[in-house]
């Protein structure tokens, strides 16, 4: 994974950005190089000039605010763009090491499977258990191992209850866990998803990037997710990239992308609370206190940070409390 | 007419009856309500239908459909009544010609529509289709493109049902009595709705790709659908209605 690759460094480190890109792209299983592309009906670009190696094997979240072009970078990463989506196409997508221009759209989701963010749309059946069948039967599963695929797949997005019932039946939350458990079932090298839990209530979002780190985990599942949820991207995805304005303007481990705290809320991306919590005090009392993103971690490092002056006074521990009280 | 379509989950020996015998057997209704003329065959048809529906477990549902069609059918009735002038008079305007053709006609439309409905309503689309291609040699593109239409059809109406609702919130008098008036106040919503579901089917069209639409082939359909015991019995039955409706005339 290359570092950070903020809107200003990259214009002073080209050089040497090029330099370091030529190893990561060897193990990049999708990867932009200069993508820049304007829809036909759109006068600026929805992205512009963007960079993205993305290693087999992370998990990468994608955060930025609407209208920054997070879709439209799905779709280009998925193929979408250019096979269906007509406008000006600059720069190259690399799916497996191979041109996404070279590939058809077929061939591109034998690597990536995609959950687009239009969920109602992109559902083929009308019943659950089908939806998940279509692709199954159609990339040639074979038909001794299509049950247990299907049972897995509704299982770990914890739909198995659903199976039988009518699509239009169901609740926004629960047609976005078929459309994963369709993807999931695929069992595929690249999952993408656009927005996955924006209808799902907190408790089941958290099951699904579980489910999501996991796969990631033990089947080495690559996982590029958008999600406007910046305190699961932190919990769970390794590599973060914020998007704004069709930019990519920050990109690299999550802890290091979280360092540009104060650029992310002018483009109005928040960091969890916790680390704008510590990102403060560390302004106010100086250095020496890690930026932090769990509350957990800002406790330990809370301790860690004032075990020496917590006996001066008490004025510090009711500093602390009054802090703690907004989390 | 909404939920009339809609499948009814169930173990009859109906749902359990190939598509294409349920498709045979409701052609075949059709085609001996047309090859016959007899007035008491065709109500004897309309009995057959009916009990159709109570072997499925729909009965409430195919009595509810005979309920709409009567209704629709003595508005026909009386319209043919009215414009038959052959025959002699038996009453008023009415003639013995008029009478007997309008109740073929009407017993006919019947007759048509309600074995399709009911064994549509006991047979899933996806089994349907599948059966089509799988049996019938249709080609997957076209049952795909028949399910995807179906499919579509309460998205779309429930789609027009929230803008109504939104827009009769807004003041916009949809519940007027005038049905010019509705008409022309529901008209120009049909553009962005047109407009919205092209855009609809464009991303449906890419998500099927997405997921290895054309890498289909006949067979990759992952149920069968043999014909057994019952598909001959049903098959039998289904000859013998026209065979009955030859000799009755
Ligand atoms: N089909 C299209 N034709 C023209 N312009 C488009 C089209 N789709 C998106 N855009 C424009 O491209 C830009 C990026 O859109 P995109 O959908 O990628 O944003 P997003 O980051 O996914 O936003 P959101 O968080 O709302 O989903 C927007 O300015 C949008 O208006
Ligand atoms: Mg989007």
């Amino acid at each position: 994974m290359t570092p950070t690759a903020t809107e200003t460094a990259a214009e002073t480190a080209t050089g040497t950005a090029t330099g370091t890109a030529a190893a990561p792209h060897t193990s990049a299983i999708i990867a932009t190089d200069r993508l820049s592309f304007t829809y036909a009906a759109g006068t600026r670009p929805a992205l512009d000039d963007i960079n993205l190696q993305v290693a087999a094997g992370d998990f990468v979240g994608i955060i930025g605010p609407s209208g920054a072009g997070k879709s439209t970078l799905a779709a280009a990463l998925s193929g979408v763009i250019p096979h269906y989506w007509k406008g000006s196409f600059y720069g190259a997508v690399r799916v497996d090491g191979r041109d996404s221009c070279e590939q058809s759209l077929t061939d591109i989701s034998r690597t990536v499977a995609t959950v687009f963010q239009d969920i109602e749309a992109q559902m083929v059946a009308a019943i659950v258990e089908d939806e998940v069948l279509f692709g199954l039967e159609n990339f040639g599963v074979p038909k001794a191992d299509i049950p247990g695929r299907v049972t897995d797949a509704l299982d770990l997005v914890g739909i198995a209850d659903l199976r039988r019932r009518t699509i239009s039946s169901l609740s926004g939350g629960q047609r976005q866990k078929v459309a994963l458990a369709a993807a999931l079932a695929l069992r595929p090298r690249v999952l993408l998803l656009d927005e996955p839990t924006s209808e799902l209530d907190p408790a089941s979002s958290v099951q699904i990037f579980e489910t999501l780190q996991r796969l990631n985990r033990e089947q080495g599942i690559t996982v590029i997710v958008i999600e406007q949820k910046i305190m699961l991207l932190c919990a769970y995805a390794r590599t973060l990239g914020v998007m704004d304005g069709g930019r990519l303007v920050h990109h690299g481990p999550v802890r290091t992308v979280l360092e540009h705290i104060e650029d992310l809320e002018t483009r109005g991306v928040n960091a969890p609370r916790v680390t704008t919590f510590t990102h403060a005090l560390r302004r106010a009392v100086g250095a020496g206190l890690p930026l932090t993103v769990t509350v957990d971690e800002t406790e330990s490092a809370l301790r860690r940070a004032f075990s020496g002056a917590a006996n001066d006074t008490t004025h510090n521990t009711q500093g602390e409390r009054d802090v703690y009280a907004p989390l | 007419m909404a939920g009339l379509l809609d499948y009814t989950d169930g173990s009859s020996v109906l749902h359990r009856l190939n598509p294409l015998t349920k498709l045979v057997l409701a052609f075949a209704v059709c085609v001996a309500a047309f090859v016959t003329g007899n007035l008491w065959y065709l109500a004897a048809l309309l009995a057959f239908s009916l009990g159709l529906g109570f072997v499925g477990g729909i009965g409430r549902v195919a009595l509810r459909l005979l309920w709409t069609l009567v209704r629709v059918c003595a508005f026909l009735f009386v319209l043919q009544l009215l414009f038959i002038r052959a025959g002699t008079p038996i009453w008023l305007f009415v003639t013995d010609v008029g009478v007997a053709t309008a109740a073929r006609v009407s017993l006919r439309l019947m007759d048509a529509t309600m074995p399709l409905v009911l064994l549509l309503s006991v047979t899933q689309a996806s089994d349907l289709s599948g059966a089509l291609v799988k049996v019938a040699r249709l080609p997957y593109r076209y049952a795909f493109t028949l399910m995807t239409a179906l499919r579509f059809i309460p998205v779309f109406t429930g789609e027009m049902a929230h803008i109504i609702q939104a827009q009769t919130a807004r003041g916009v008098p949809f519940d007027t009595k005038n049905p010019l008036r509705r008409v022309s106040l529901i008209l120009p919503l049909c553009v962005p709705l047109l407009v919205s579901s092209v855009g609809r089917i464009d991303q449906a069209a890419i998500s099927a790709e997405a997921r290895g639409f054309y890498l289909r082939r006949r067979d990759s359909g992952y149920k069968d659908y043999p014909f057994a015991v019952r598909d001959g019995v049903a098959l039998l039955v289904a000859a013998a209605l026209i065979a009955a409706a030859v000799l009755v005339r």
